[in-house]
């Protein structure tokens, strides 16, 4: 059976998980475990809360399974979606907040995940296209997207924290996601990642 | 909910890909968006590169234990799932069929909206709106442990796609616990989003389960990450018309 499932697409898998099977989600945490993880670790800067995040997040999607709707994208960014959520509400309880602002540009130790198979040798190339599309956009758009984003800041905040008006930040918001938009097309366009 | 102009939501899209709106911002956004073409289209055209970001994160390896614990919890739940009901899995209802509570304490499950309601003298129910497709509902709040609160529910039609809850005057929570609301219905409880409030003691949730034909929304405060029962009598109900 677990040779079986194995080779699945996800959107089979989650039918099976939807439909109550264990096995079935302990392939989907195989799978995508470790991008949440590693999501909640940028998110909130240290390995406790970021288990503590995963956790909350993968239960929240094994409770809420029959929500997923393959109409509204894949099952990896349903499942970093939630991630991402669960982490948000995780630096905005301020004690991570004020910890993660203290070290924005620091992470912990990284114990970096080891390439053990071509999917996540593809992942890394992958994140490291992603990384480069971000580094395109002019310096106050990035740090506008990765403070909202990663960060877990609202608009209000990050412009206090910038000082500058808030129209401004949600405007460098919507023209960073833009140019992002068209560099990775032209990534994608030019075979950069799959 | 404000009634603002099309730039001035369409300047909040990236703020609404990125979750950098508060829950009552991005309400209002989504109220928007859902008879804005063309913000829509925005938002569907830049959603790929917000979508992107959680991927450029370099991998971290998380502890083998996390899934040890997380399996523990899933395999228990199946189990008891698989034990207390046969019902087959309905989209259009999920929740209700796949986490019906045999667990639920008596208090609730058997005694209902009657034990809800009866909690503390004070209770009001009062409609506060009835226009052809939307209405607001006030709650009613358990005045002994919340004597500052109040809250009230909107909902669209008949309730079929959810609701959207808005509390005041609630006392902030510490860092391990949040606010569930639920609904009920035939004498069980489902469970639906946890939520915070603001230092000024307000916020808001969808409700997101079908409403028609259920009996009440509850409040209770649970454990952050929330429960699948509750842990305590409902701080705030908001009694529907069945």
């Amino acid at each position: 059976m677990a040779s079986d499932i194995r080779d699945l697409a996800d959107e089979e898998v989650m039918q099976l998980v939807q439909s109550g099977n264990p096995r079935a989600f302990e392939l989907l945490y195989d799978r995508h475990g470790g991008a949440a993880f590693s999501l909640a670790y940028r998110m909130v800067g240290n390995r406790v809360t970021a288990e503590d995040v995963t956790q909350e997040a993968f239960l929240s999607i094994w409770r809420s399974r029959l929500r997923y709707d393959q109409a509204r994208g894949s099952v990896r960014t349903w499942v970093l979606g939630i991630v991402h959520n669960r982490a948000i509400d995780a630096l905005r309880r301020s004690f991570v907040h004020d910890r993660r602002r203290e070290t924005m540009e620091g992470v912990e130790e990284r114990h970096e995940a080891p390439e053990r198979t071509e999917v996540e040798a593809a992942r890394r190339e992958e994140a490291r296209s992603i990384r480069s599309a971000l580094d395109t956009l002019p310096d106050e758009q990035r740090r506008t997207i990765e403070l909202a984003y990663f960060g877990g800041f609202s608009h209000s905040q990050i412009a206090e924290l910038l000082e500058e008006p808030i129209g401004t930040v949600k405007g460098r918001m919507r023209l960073g996601l833009d140019k992002m938009r068209r560099q990775l097309s032209e990534g994608y366009a030019a075979g950069g990642f799959a | 909910m404000t009634d603002r102009d099309h730039t001035s939501y369409r300047e909040e899209i990236g703020a609404y890909l990125l979750g950098a709106l508060t829950d009552l911002e991005r309400q209002a956004f989504e109220h928007h968006i859902a008879n804005c073409a063309q913000c829509r289209d925005e938002v569907e055209q830049l959603r790929p590169a917000a979508d992107a970001l959680p991927r450029s994160v370099e991998q971290v390896e998380p502890p083998p234990s996390l899934k040890t614990s997380l399996m523990e919890v899933v395999e228990r739940e199946a189990r008891e799932e698989a034990g207390e009901s046969a019902v087959p899995a309905r989209r259009r209802t999920p929740l209700r069929e796949r986490l019906r509570l045999p667990s639920l304490r008596p208090a609730l499950a058997v005694g209902g909206l009657a034990l809800v309601l009866g909690l503390a003298a004070g209770f009001g129910v009062a409609q506060l709106g009835g226009e052809d497709d939307a209405r607001t509902i006030a709650a009613t709040v358990d005045e002994a442990r919340l004597p500052q609160a109040s809250g009230s529910l909107q909902i669209e039609g008949d309730g079929e796609n959810g609701a959207i809850l808005r509390v005041n005057g609630m006392a902030e929570l510490d860092e391990t616990q949040a606010y569930q609301a639920w609904v009920q219905r035939d004498g069980t409880v489902v469970p639906q989003p946890t939520f915070d409030v603001s230092m000024d003691g307000e916020g808001a949730v969808a409700v997101p389960d079908d409403l028609s034909g259920a009996e009440a929304v509850l409040v209770t405060r649970e454990p952050r990450g929330g429960s699948r029962a509750p842990s305590e009598q409902p701080i705030l109900s908001v009694p529907l018309e069945s």
